[in-house]
């Protein structure tokens, strides 16, 4: 039995039908059509204590029904999930106490006063013990380099500042398993890479389950190591970060200049395309190396200058997309 | 209820941060209220009684409507503003964390404007006392103390119900006034001066004549039994299938999604 298991959960909408024109608008206040819309599609996965799983998707896949589903906040129509021994939307109270939800888009903060008065409300909210209280928002001040704003009202605070605190608050009661919705989204660079090594460390040391969601993939492929694709609410990847790419990173792209003509018909060249100053060449890796290339290259023409450049998991993502139509 | 206090303390805190505006609305709402009493102190130049009540008589029980209905737009603002917290969202919020969820909508949010109305409504309350020769005894001022609570109550029943159609949709809201803003209006008169329909409709649908209607008449002496002075607690009951309601709406929520 794993920490989080999820078993077939389907859930299905039903959304009224709105067409546009005024006729149209009458037609549907007497009798309404429904569309069901399904946002999870039989999903299934298994997650171990202490994983970060990325949970990626492009928009409207059902990524956050899933995390709804699985924080307790939506019941599925069929399907079963046991966290920790327990299924979210049944044991509430009791279940809430184990997680963290952090929204990016949403703030839990107090906007007209500072962080510290929301991080005392929470204390209550769960009821956390005086001097665990205290420890804990010590570490994280201390962790998430809070001291000079944390007494700030937070509508004064930039997105990056606001952030922090906004994750502070989700970890005051210790959870175990730690659901990050989008948490660097608008962010600069630093906050970015002060987000990121805070949640690494985390997980590493308190052995926090962390479920992340985030359309920055280098979020992505800096702290997971596993990853779960759904789309059109399927899931349809799961495994590791490494088999993704190799399954898909054979393209590489290799941008010449050189002022000489170039006539080369080779297998493994899947693409030959005039530039400016000079050729690209997209190049599967697996039939005709690199070096392999370059030898062939330099027999032929003067190469000025040569860049070669992978592919990053953004375009593999497209591509995942692209194979599977969504 | 620890909880509740500090987070109204912190709502205080939040309101405080704009004090200009703070006061400036706290006269306000002096003066807006203080409009609706000259409305009835003019009715009764005209009238001087209405079905046998007189303009006294009709200010206690408006002060007392009065003040159950600002007592919970100060203390109950939460549940008020209910559409508000889930057009927003911040309703999953709440499901996200280990408290009884009707507390945290009530500590949600708060409006301490609004306490002008309720030193208002004291004062109308004591003024109409003053003028009215009531025989007082133990028992009188318990059913006066009672309701002053029912009316609390029965708001409190009437916003949760209010509340519970977001539940459903959030567009059409005016449809709760009705039963908000709108009973309100009607309760605010002793309930006996409207026709029969009114006064079954507000004795056993919203039992707004417990409240301020039998109690009035035993506390002015009309009706003698000491149980219609205790009517006020019937209020309670109804206060338990407006919290089920509550609940089914919640749970459809969660089923259905916003």
């Amino acid at each position: 039995m794993s920490f989080i298991e999820v078993k077939q959960i389907s859930k299905t909408f039903r959304v009224a039908k709105k067409k546009s024109g005024l006729k149209e608008a009458f037609k549907s206040f007497i009798k309404r059509e429904y569309l069901d819309v399904v946002a999870v599609d039989d999903i299934s996965f298994s997650i171990e204590k202490g994983e970060i799983v990325g949970y990626i998707g492009p928009n409207g896949a059902g990524k956050s029904t899933t995390i709804k589903i699985l924080s307790g906040i939506l019941n599925p129509d069929s399907g079963e999930c046991k966290i920790a021994g327990m299924t979210p939307w049944k044991e509430r109270v009791k279940y809430v106490k184990k997680i963290g939800v952090v929204f990016g888009q949403k703030s839990q903060l107090w906007w007209d006063i500072p962080a510290e008065d929301t991080f005392d409300l929470l204390k209550d909210i769960y009821d956390i013990p005086e001097e665990e209280y205290q420890a804990t928002k010590k570490d994280l001040i201390k962790r998430l380099n809070l001291e000079d704003i944390i007494n700030i009202p937070v509508r004064q605070l930039s997105l990056g500042q606001r952030m922090r605190c906004e994750i502070a608050a989700s970890l005051l009661h210790n959870p175990e398993i730690l659901f990050l919705d989008e948490p660097t989204i608008g962010l600069d660079a630093v906050s970015k890479q002060l987000v990121r090594d805070f949640i690494k460390k985390l997980n590493k040391e308190k052995k926090t389950t962390i479920i992340l969601t985030s359309h920055d993939m280098s979020d992505i492929t800096t702290l997971a190591k596993r990853i779960i694709l759904i789309g059109k609410g399927k899931v349809l990847y799961d495994g590791s970060l490494k088999k993704l790419r190799d399954k898909y990173d054979t393209e590489t792209h290799v941008n010449i200049r050189t002022k000489d003509k170039l006539s080369i018909r080779k297998k493994g060249i899947t693409s030959k395309n005039k530039t400016r100053d000079g050729y690209e060449l997209v190049v599967n890796t697996k039939i005709l190396s690199i070096s392999e290339l370059l030898m062939n290259l330099s027999k032929k023409i003067l190469i000025d200058d040569i860049d070669i450049e992978q592919d990053t998991i953004d375009h593999i993502i497209v591509k995942l997309y692209e194979d599977y139509k969504i | 209820m620890k909880l509740y206090f500090k987070s109204l303390g912190m709502h205080l805190k939040a309101e405080l941060e704009y004090r200009v505006n703070f006061i400036l609305s706290f006269l306000s709402q002096i003066l807006i209220f203080f409009t609706s009493y000259f409305v009835i102190i003019a009715l009764f130049t005209k009238f001087d009684n209405i079905k046998g009540f007189t303009m006294y008589e009709v200010l206690l029980c408006f002060s007392i409507i009065q003040f159950g209905f600002a007592f919970n737009e100060v203390f109950a603002r939460g549940i008020d503003r209910f559409d508000k917290l889930i057009i927003k969202g911040d309703f999953d919020r709440l499901l996200l964390r280990p408290k009884s969820i009707i507390l945290q909508v009530l500590c949600s949010d708060s409006d301490f404007v609004k306490t002008a109305r309720i030193i208002q409504a004291i004062i109308v309350l004591i003024i109409a006392i003053m003028n009215l020769s009531i025989h007082w005894n133990i028992m009188k001022v318990i059913t006066l103390i009672l309701m002053l609570i029912s009316a609390c109550v029965i708001f409190f029943g009437i916003f949760l119900v209010a509340a519970s159609y977001c539940f459903y949709t959030v567009q059409g809201l005016e449809v709760r006034n009705v039963f908000t803003d709108g009973g309100k209006h009607m309760a605010q008169y002793p309930i006996g001066v409207f026709s029969k329909g009114f006064v079954v409709f507000f004795t056993f649908i919203i039992p707004y004549a417990f409240v301020n209607y039998y109690p009035l008449l035993y506390l002015l002496g009309k009706l003698d039994s000491p149980i219609y002075g205790l009517s006020p607690l019937l209020v309670i009951i109804y206060l338990i299938p407006c919290i089920i309601i509550f609940y089914m709406g919640m749970k459809r929520y969660s089923s259905v999604g916003s």
